[in-house]
């Protein structure tokens, strides 16, 4: 991921930011400005997973400028703050690998779908791969989407009805409605 | 993906045809990722051969370069065979668009099929020849009950009729005859005035 021109708030160099706030309203504060933070850089980076144990690699929780890093369990508490609005989701039991969803599902599904109706797509077979990295969709903000959450994108345009997804050892595919 | 396809899905909607056609879209993908890959290698060893000339190591870098043309071949054929796929998926979702067209049309005949056979030849002349019979009826009844007139009345009916009509006729050429014929000929207009007064005396009788 490259780390171009990320607008940081004035709050990232603001010490006591990476510190968790003991008054409460403060620490609401805090914890949404970190939330809003999060997704922001997510989107600019095109991040879709962040792994708690290696955060301290990615400049958004460490700020070697003022030399602070956001404790892992802090990161956890905001992310599951994150996780209840639908924007993160973590993919495994000890809350170690989350995905970061600065869309909801539900979000891209429709963007996703969007797309497809625009083109005309419904009725037609897509693979994941020309879906994420196909030349056609570089303009999209899908592009590059990362596959399992892809997947699990197009598996809330599934419920709807709107497509199928076919997954099986060598076909890895859509067909959309 | 187990878990969450666990449960009973409705039938699916993906057809064999679809699933062909989802192979040659990945061959596709596949195809484009080799390019993708070859044209990176054609970079770098571009780059290597420059290196290497800078060195003095011709040699090398015309190796290197041999390899170079030989990757750029391999480029242009995965175009080809790109070309060949792209053809190929485009034909058979084609052909289930065309599948659908027919499909389409065979339900539109049945479906007129069902409705001409709601309507039966035989069944209309015989609602013709009812609705002819009931027609018929009607006027014989309504001749006895309205039929009260004589062939007297019937030519008295007639004559005022016509009287009727007589009387509108002549208001038009009356005027125009009797300014111009007056004073060639005043015998002819003598006549027709004797004419009028004849008709009442003739509906009196």
């Amino acid at each position: 991921m490259s780390e171009t021109e990320i607008e940081w708030p004035w709050q990232y160099n603001f010490p006591p930011f990476f510190t968790l706030q003991p008054h409460a309203e403060t620490r609401a504060k805090q914890v949404q400005a970190w939330k809003s933070l999060i997704l922001d850089y997510c989107k600019k980076c095109k991040l879709y997973l962040i792994d708690v144990r290696e955060a301290s690699n990615i400049p958004l929780f460490n700020n070697s400028g003022i030399n602070r890093k956001l404790e892992q369990t802090v990161i956890v508490s905001i992310l599951s703050e994150l996780q209840k609005t639908g924007h993160a989701a973590p993919i495994d039991k000890p809350k170690n690998r989350w995905e970061i969803y600065w869309h909801t599902l539900e979000e891209w599904s429709s963007m996703i779908y969007d797309y497809v109706s625009n083109r005309g797509l419904q009725g037609s077979v897509l693979t994941l791969y020309e879906l994420s990295q196909g030349d056609d969709v570089k303009d999209e903000e899908f592009y590059e989407m990362q596959q399992e959450v892809l997947i699990k994108v197009l598996q809330t345009l599934e419920k709807d009805r709107k497509c199928e997804l076919i997954l099986s050892d060598d076909d890895q595919g859509v067909k959309f409605f | 993906m187990g878990i969450i396809f666990g449960k009973k899905k409705p039938i699916s909607r993906v057809t064999a045809q679809d699933k062909a056609v989802l192979q040659l879209k990945q061959q596709r993908d596949k195809l484009k990722q080799y390019q993708k890959r070859i044209a990176l290698t054609l970079a770098t060893d571009r780059e290597l051969a420059k290196k290497l000339l800078a060195k003095g190591q011709k040699d090398r870098a015309l190796l290197l370069l041999k390899k170079k043309r030989y990757q750029e071949q391999l480029l242009l054929k995965t175009d080809n065979q790109l070309e060949n796929l792209e053809t190929l998926s485009h034909d058979i979702e084609f052909a289930q668009i065309e599948l659908q067209v027919v499909e389409g049309l065979k339900q539109g005949n049945d479906a007129l099929k069902q409705v001409n056979a709601a309507i039966n030849i035989e069944d209309i002349e015989r609602i013709l020849d009812e609705t002819r019979e009931a027609k018929e009826k009607q006027d014989e009844i309504s001749d006895l009950l309205s039929g009260g007139l004589t062939q007297e009345d019937e030519e008295a009916v007639e004559d005022e009729l016509a009287e009727i009509i007589k009387e509108q006729m002549p208001n038009v050429p009356s005027t125009e005859v009797d300014v111009e014929e007056a004073e060639k000929s005043p015998h002819k207009t003598k006549e027709k005035t004797k004419q009028i007064p004849k008709e009442p005396v003739a509906l009196e009788a």
